[in-house]
């Protein structure tokens, strides 16, 4: 039983909130979870220490809502996936006709890794439409580059404004559409460089010795064998499901390791390849959802030469300026 | 063909051309009688461009050299088993030593013993229980196989049940463990290539539940996929029982965790 502005509706229903000002958060998010609260829903936060706190103060004592701590399952988009799929799984085992959530990015998202957290927002239209969810993701206008801004509006089918209003977004795109168009992706500061090795045909176990030999020490081990362990995935796809001629190259530096391996075909056809679980584990795209949960950052680009899959180990290029006010901490949220 | 210098006592040479691999035994088998030990020679249809090198290093060794008929080394009557002739290379090794020989060291070429599914089967079983009495006896082996009638794919999967293999057209072995030990060593990768691989050298290496778990050593495992672990799950399943995987790579964890593997655990490297 749906209740709210979800009553009637069947699968996931996904809104943003775009706010500028701590009292439209409030104003949006209150009502949302005590709403919940009333119906005897599981009603979830995930927000970053200073706006939980900012809801915490503003929710009655000893109001039932659950604060989800954070961790590094929150750092990757596919990760996110995967725990929040789970939880929703759980819920539902134990009788829950609706799940209310909220959650937020942070300007660290919004900068060289955005491509993949789009896609995140766009995926989860598909990924959690087979739970009762309704969920808000909140985007500080103030600090959110207008090009994320964009996407958030083509993500979201719905924003949800104070007042109880529940607006259809007019830009919405499917995600079937969504994440198979060509996306910008920023080129990772250390591509600049001329790449530690370049193979063309390179057999798995070619690519990963690259992998090796280019390793400087300077990102950390285990990181550096799940990196191997993707881009004997990607090498594999490349040649199975792609066109030759396969390229890969591998960069090092800043701490990190970049791969890129490119081949002449139109890339994946499935548009959530790598972002939604296959349906057994001996389905084709077992190994490009590993890369996604073991990469810290997964490109895919398809563009007129062919189809690039990037993947990154070690930590992040920095994003934008974390802006002047509210200071982002915590977990990285549900979007 | 390259010639490995490594000092796998087990060897799977593939070869194109006779004189090459010629070549490579007279080097191999030289390095036995240098060391004091008895050299088997075998091959079916004669010694062909062997027998001057055989005649001349029997001038030089007496006792020491013989070239023997495949079918009097492996008296197969058209199948081969595998349990009766890692007994007879037992006993040829025991003569050796008895004789005064430091050990036996044979260069087999074993191409016609394999030319049907159910020889393949045989002779891969056989490898795998001959491997084991290998890795303890005085006794030091090549397996020949002409690729060209044997074929790549049936080489590879001889090759992955020996320590060593030449050309390394395989990146992983699967080889029984010691009595006693662990019921099998898994070593090198396992990647995309090794998803028909593996399948069937478990099904020739046999590894045996102990107390509900079947044990690898698998210390000197680089690389492993998600393919591998599912086989290995399902290895477990039809043995009713557990792998236990001892290594150190830490993906293992973490592929086991993502995919629900539930019959895959490690344990640390002892």
């Amino acid at each position: 039983m749906r209740t709210g502005a979800a009553a009637g509706h069947t699968g996931y229903f996904h809104e943003a909130i775009r706010y500028d000002s701590d009292e439209h958060l409030l104003a949006v998010v209150v009502p949302f979870l005590l709403g919940g609260v009333a119906a005897g829903e599981p009603a979830m936060v995930a927000f970053g220490a200073r706006n939980a706190a900012l809801v915490r103060d503003a929710l009655p004592a000893g109001c039932p809502v659950t604060f989800l701590p954070g961790g590094d399952v929150y750092a990757r988009p596919a990760a996110a996936i995967r725990s929040y799929r789970k939880l929703l799984a759980e819920h539902v085992t134990a009788g829950a006709g609706q799940i209310r959530i909220v959650g937020e990015l942070f300007p660290e998202h919004f900068g060289a890794v955005w491509d993949t957290w789009a896609r995140y927002e766009s995926a989860i239209n598909h990924a959690y439409d087979e739970f009762p969810l309704w969920s808000m993701c909140a985007y500080d206008e103030r600090t959110t580059p207008p090009a994320v801004l964009a996407d958030v509006d083509r993500t979201h089918p719905r924003t949800a404004r104070p007042g109880d209003r529940h607006e259809p977004n007019p830009a919405y795109t499917p995600p079937e559409e969504f994440l198979l168009e060509n996306r910008p992706v920023v080129t990772d500061p250390i591509q600049h460089g001329a790449p530690a090795a370049e193979l063309l045909d390179p057999s798995p176990a070619q690519a990963r010795d690259a992998v090796r030999a280019a390793d400087d020490g300077g990102t950390p081990a285990g990181q550096v064998k799940e990196l191997m362990l993707a881009v004997s995935e990607a090498v594999s796809n490349a040649h199975v499901h792609g066109q030759p001629p396969v390229r890969m190259r591998v960069w090092t530096g800043d701490g990190r390791m970049v791969v890129t391996v490119e081949d002449r075909g139109p890339g994946p056809k499935d548009p959530f390849a790598g972002m939604q679980p296959v349906a057994s584990a001996t389905s084709a795209g077992l190994g490009l959802w590993i890369a996604h949960q073991t990469c810290n950052h997964v490109s895919l680009h398809r563009g007129p030469e062919g189809f690039t899959i990037r993947l990154t180990a070690g930590p992040l290029p920095a994003g934008p300026p974390l802006p002047a006010g509210p200071p982002p901490a915590g977990p990285l949220p549900d979007g | 063909m390259v010639i490995a210098v490594a000092a796998a006592k087990h060897r799977c040479w593939s070869f194109e051309d006779q004189q090459q691999f010629e070549a490579a035994a007279q080097e191999f088998l030289a390095e036995g009688l240098a060391a004091g030990e008895r050299i088997w020679f075998c091959r079916a249809g004669g010694p062909g461009g062997m027998a001057a090198w055989l005649e001349q290093a029997a001038r030089a060794h007496p006792g020491a050299v013989e070239y023997v008929p495949l079918d009097t080394a492996y008296p197969t009557g058209g199948w081969l088993d595998p349990a009766a002739q890692v007994a007879r290379y037992t006993a040829a090794t025991d003569a050796a030593v008895t004789e005064g020989y430091t050990g036996l060291r044979v260069v087999a070429d074993d191409t016609p013993l394999v030319r049907t599914p159910d020889q393949l089967a045989a002779f891969a079983r056989y490898e795998t229980l001959v491997d084991r009495y290998i890795a303890t006896a005085p006794l030091r082996a090549v397996c020949g196989f002409d690729r060209g009638r044997v074929g790549d794919r049936a080489i590879a999967e001889l090759a992955c049940l020996h320590p060593h293999s030449d050309p390394a057209n395989v990146h992983f072995a699967l080889r029984a463990g010691p009595p006693g030990g662990p019921a099998a060593i898994l070593s090198g990768e396992l990647d995309p290539a090794a998803d028909e691989l593996l399948p069937a050298a478990l099904a020739h290496v046999r590894p045996q539940p102990t107390g509900g778990s079947i044990v690898f050593d698998a210390a000197g495992l680089r690389f492993v996929d998600h393919r591998a672990l599912l086989h290995l799950h399902r290895y477990a399943e039809q043995a009713q029982a557990e792998v236990v995987l001892r290594t150190s790579l830490g993906t293992v964890d973490r592929i086991v965790d993502l995919v629900g593997i539930t019959r895959v655990r490690t344990e640390p490297v002892r």
